[in-house]
C-alpha cells in the first residue's frame, strides 16, 4: 500500500538520522579520546602508525652488510623514476663475475611514498622509514644514496 | 515640513529612480534588479502608511516570488554582461506615448478623486480581522473573489503538473 | 532591576528630558543602528568560533588552539586577516552589482532582526504582523545571492545561486507552513503576544504532537534556507568551489560570511520564539514554588540559552550528516516536508478549533 510504505519509508529516515545524531551527540559530550596530534609540541612522544610511509631507507647490519643484490627489480617497479640502481661486478675469491651495487640513487623530490618498490624487492633489502621531517635548504640534498660507504651484500643473500 | 513628510519623499524618489533606471537600463538582469528595488520601494510606502500586512503581502509576492522567477529566467536565457540591442526610434517613441498616456490616465483619476480625510482613529486590523474580512461572505466580505483566485490558481497548478510530466510511452 | 528594559527605559527618560521628540527620535534610531551593529560583530565571533569548536568536539579533534586561551581569539585573528585583505573585483564581473550584493545580504539580516524580543519588553519593533514581516523579508536573502551569482561571471557562481534559489524558494513554503502551525494556535502573528500565550506552558509543549512535528519541519526547512549543511548545495565546496561566493575575498566575502552566521541566530531565535517561548521562563502549570525559582533567571538568558540551543542543534546537523544531492533535495521538500506540514497544518487547526490544545 502507498501510505503505508510512505510512512514506513518516514519513521526509517527518521530513525537512521536519530542514530546518526545519537553518535555524534556521544564523541561531542565525551571529550576524551582525541585523534588532533598536536605535532611540534609532542615531537618527542608523537607514535605513528606502522603503516606510515616516509621515505624509502635501506637497513644496514652491525658489520655494514645490506641485503641488495643489485637485481633491479625497484627501479623497474618506480612509477616515476625514482631510483637508480648503479650496479658494479665483483670478482668472487672463486674467480666468477658477480654483480653487485656500487650505489643505489635515491631521489626523495621525486618519490611518491607509493611503496611499490618494496613489494617489487625479492630480497626485502629495502624498507619505508617513518621519517617525515623532510624539508632541506637545498634540493640536492634530497638525492640520497641508500647504501652506506663500502658496504657489503649480507652473506647468503642471493 | 516634518519627518514624515520627509520620509515620504525618500521612499518615493527611491522608487521613481528605481523605475526609470529599470527602464532605461540596456543589462537585462541589472533591469530586474532595479524593478526589485521598485517594489520594495512601494512596500516601503506601504509601511510608511501602517499597511503592514500589505506591504509584507507586497514584499513576498513581488520581490520573492515574480522577481526571483524573472531572474531565473533571465539566468536561464542570457550571458552575464551581455548588453540588449539598442531599440528603433519608433519604438522608443511609441513606448513613450504609451507610458505618457498611462500616467495621464493615473493623473486625471486622482485630480477628480475627492479624498474623503478620516478623522476617527482608525484601530490597526489584527490578522483575524483579516482572517475573517477574507472569508467573509456579508458586505465588504473577500469570500468570492478569494475562492475564484483559489480556482484559478488550482487551475495553474494543474496545468503545470501536466506540462511537466513525462507520459509514460516516451520513457519506455 | 538592570534589565535589558529597565537600560533602555532610562536611556529613554534622559533622551526625553534633554533633547526635543524628533531628535530623541534620531538619536534612539542611531543607537538602535550602533547596537544592531554591535551584536552583529559579537555573534559573528562568537558564532564562528562555536562553530569551529562543536565541529571538532564532534569530529574528536580539538579545534583551533593556538590563538588565546584554548584558542578562543581565533575568530579575532580571523576578522583582522578578512579586513586588511584586498577586496577584488574581476574585470568580467558586474561591477555595481558584484559591490551591492554583499551590503544587501548585510541589510535583510538587520532587518530580520527588528521584530525580535531579546528580553522582556526589549523589542526593536513590535509590529503586528511580526512573524509574516519574518519570513517576507526573509525571502529577500535569495536576491543576494542570485545577484552575487550573476554578476561574478563566474560559471560555479551562476550554478551556485541558481540551486540556492531553486532550494530557498521551494523551503519557504514548508517554513512557512510550520510557522503557521503554531499560529493557528496562538492566533496573532505579532511577537510580543505570540510570547504572552506561552506564559503557562511553551508550544511544543501545549501543542502535542503537531507542534513537535512543526518543530521538526521547521528546523530542517530553516537548515535549508539558510544554505547550511547538509543543504549547503549552494556552496558545495566539492563540486563548486564555493558556489555564489566563489570570486568574492576579504571585506566583502566577510560579509556574507557573517550573514550567513547572523541568519543562523535570527532563524534560531524565531524557532525559540514560537516553539519554545521566546524570553518566557519554564513553567510547569501547578508547581507554583519551581515556577518562582524560574522566574528569578533574568529573560535575556532565557532567550539566549534557547535560540543557542538551537543553534547548536543546527550545527550538530551539520558535523552529522552528509550534503544531499540536489534531486534529493528537492524530493525531500517536494514529496516529504511539504505534504506532511500540510496535513500537520490541518490537524493543527482542528486541534485549535476543538480547543484540544492546553
Amino acid at each position: 500500500m502507498f501510505i503505508t510504505r510512505y510512512i514506513k519509508e518516514v519513521w526509517g529516515a527518521v530513525k537512521s538520522l536519530t542514530t546518526g545524531m545519537k553518535r555524534t551527540l556521544y564523541y561531542f559530550t565525551h571529550h576524551k579520546e582525541i585523534i588532533t596530534e598536536q605535532y611540534p609540541d609532542n615531537r618527542d612522544t608523537l607514535v605513528l602508525p606502522d603503516r606510515f610511509k616516509g621515505e624509502v631507507v635501506m637497513p644496514h647490519n652491525e658489520s655494514n652488510e645490506h641485503r641488495c643484490t643489485g637485481c633491479t627489480a625497484c627501479e623497474l617497479a618506480c612509477p616515476n623514476g625514482t631510483i637508480k640502481v648503479i650496479t658494479r661486478f665483483d670478482i668472487t675469491p672463486e674467480g666468477k663475475k658477480k654483480k653487485a651495487i656500487d650505489k643505489l640513487v635515491y631521489h626523495l623530490e621525486l618519490c611518491t611514498m607509493c611503496g611499490l618498490c618494496i613489494e617489487a624487492c625479492p630480497s626485502d633489502a629495502i624498507k619505508m622509514a617513518q621519517t617525515f621531517e623532510h624539508s632541506v635548504f637545498d634540493r640536492n640534498k634530497l638525492t640520497k644514496v641508500l647504501n652506506n660507504p663500502d658496504s657489503k651484500i649480507m652473506e647468503g643473500v642471493e | 515640513m516634518n519627518g514624515s513628510i520627509i520620509i515620504f519623499y525618500l521612499l518615493a524618489a527611491f522608487t521613481l529612480a528605481f523605475g526609470i533606471y529599470s527602464v532605461l537600463c540596456r543589462q537585462i538582469f541589472r533591469s530586474a534588479i532595479y524593478l526589485l528595488f521598485t517594489l520594495v520601494g512601494i512596500a516601503g510606502i506601504y509601511f510608511w502608511l501602517d499597511y503592514e500586512f500589505i506591504a509584507a503581502v507586497q514584499i513576498v509576492v513581488y520581490v520573492g516570488g515574480i522577481v526571483v522567477l524573472i531572474i531565473f529566467s533571465v539566468f536561464l536565457t542570457h550571458q552575464a554582461g551581455e548588453k540588449l540591442p539598442k531599440q528603433l526610434l519608433s519604438r522608443k517613441l511609441f513606448g513613450a506615448l504609451a507610458a505618457f498616456c498611462g500616467f495621464a490616465l493615473v493623473l486625471l483619476q486622482v485630480f477628480q478623486h475627492e479624498f474623503a480625510v478620516v478623522n476617527k482613529d482608525v484601530p490597526s486590523p489584527t490578522v483575524r480581522d483579516i482572517g475573517s474580512k477574507m472569508l467573509g461572505t456579508d458586505h465588504g466580505g473577500y469570500a468570492l473573489p478569494f475562492e475564484v483566485i483559489s480556482i484559478l490558481l488550482l487551475a495553474a497548478m494543474v496545468g503545470c503538473i501536466v506540462i511537466a510530466m513525462r507520459s509514460r510511452k516516451e520513457v519506455n | 532591576m538592570w534589565s535589558f528594559s529597565y537600560i533602555a527605559n532610562e536611556i529613554h527618560e534622559w533622551l526625553s528630558k534633554t533633547f526635543n521628540p524628533t531628535w530623541t527620535l534620531i538619536i534612539e534610531m542611531v543607537l538602535a543602528g550602533v547596537a544592531v551593529i554591535g551584536l552583529f560583530a559579537v555573534l559573528g565571533l562568537i558564532l564562528v568560533i562555536m562553530e569551529r569548536k562543536v565541529s571538532a568536539w564532534i569530529q574528536i579533534r580539538l579545534g583551533p588552539n593556538r590563538v588565546g586561551p584554548k584558542g578562543m581569539m581565533q575568530s579575532m585573528a580571523d576578522t583582522v586577516k578578512l579586513m586588511v585583505k584586498e577586496g577584488l573585483t574581476p574585470t568580467g564581473a558586474d561591477k555595481i552589482m558584484f559591490n551591492v550584493a554583499p551590503v544587501i545580504a548585510m541589510i535583510v539580516a538587520m532587518l530580520l532582526l527588528a521584530p525580535i524580543a531579546f528580553a522582556k519588553n526589549f523589542q526593536l519593533w513590535d509590529l503586528n504582523i511580526g512573524v509574516l514581516y519574518v519570513s517576507c523579508v526573509s525571502s529577500l536573502m535569495v536576491i543576494s545571492i542570485l545577484m552575487a551569482g550573476w554578476s561574478s561571471n563566474n560559471k560555479y557562481s551562476l550554478l551556485g545561486a541558481m540551486r540556492s534559489g531553486a532550494q530557498i524558494v521551494s523551503y519557504e513554503l514548508s517554513a512557512g507552513l510550520s510557522i503557521l502551525t503554531i499560529i493557528v494556535f496562538t492566533g496573532d502573528l505579532q511577537m510580543s503576544k505570540i510570547i504572552a500565550s506561552q506564559k503557562t506552558g511553551w508550544w511544543i509543549f501545549k501543542g502535542h504532537i503537531p507542534a513537535l512535528i512543526a518543530f521538526i519541519t521547521f528546523l530542517i526547512a530553516v537548515t535549508a534556507e539558510t544554505n547550511r549543511a547538509p543543504f549547503d548545495l549552494a556552496e558545495a565546496e566539492s563540486e563548486l568551489t564555493a558556489g555564489f561566493h566563489t570570486e568574492y575575498s576579504g571585506m566583502k566575502f566577510a560579509l556574507f560570511f557573517l550573514a550567513e552566521y547572523v541568519n543562523v541566530f535570527i532563524v534560531c531565535a524565531i524557532g525559540a520564539t514560537l516553539f519554545l517561548g521566546g524570553w518566557m521562563p519554564f513553567h510547569i502549570s501547578t508547581w507554583t514554588g519551581f515556577n518562582h525559582v524560574m522566574d528569578y533567571i533574568p529573560s535575556s538568558i532565557w532567550f539566549f540559552g534557547k535560540t543557542f540551543f538551537l543553534i547548536f542543534v543546527i550545527m550538530w546537523f551539520r558535523w552529522t550528516f552528509p550534503r544531499l544531492r540536489i534531486d534529493q533535495l528537492l524530493n525531500l521538500e517536494w514529496k516529504y516536508l511539504l505534504p506532511i506540514s500540510m496535513i500537520n497544518l490541518l490537524v493543527a487547526t482542528l486541534m485549535a478549533m476543538m480547543g484540544w490544545h492546553f
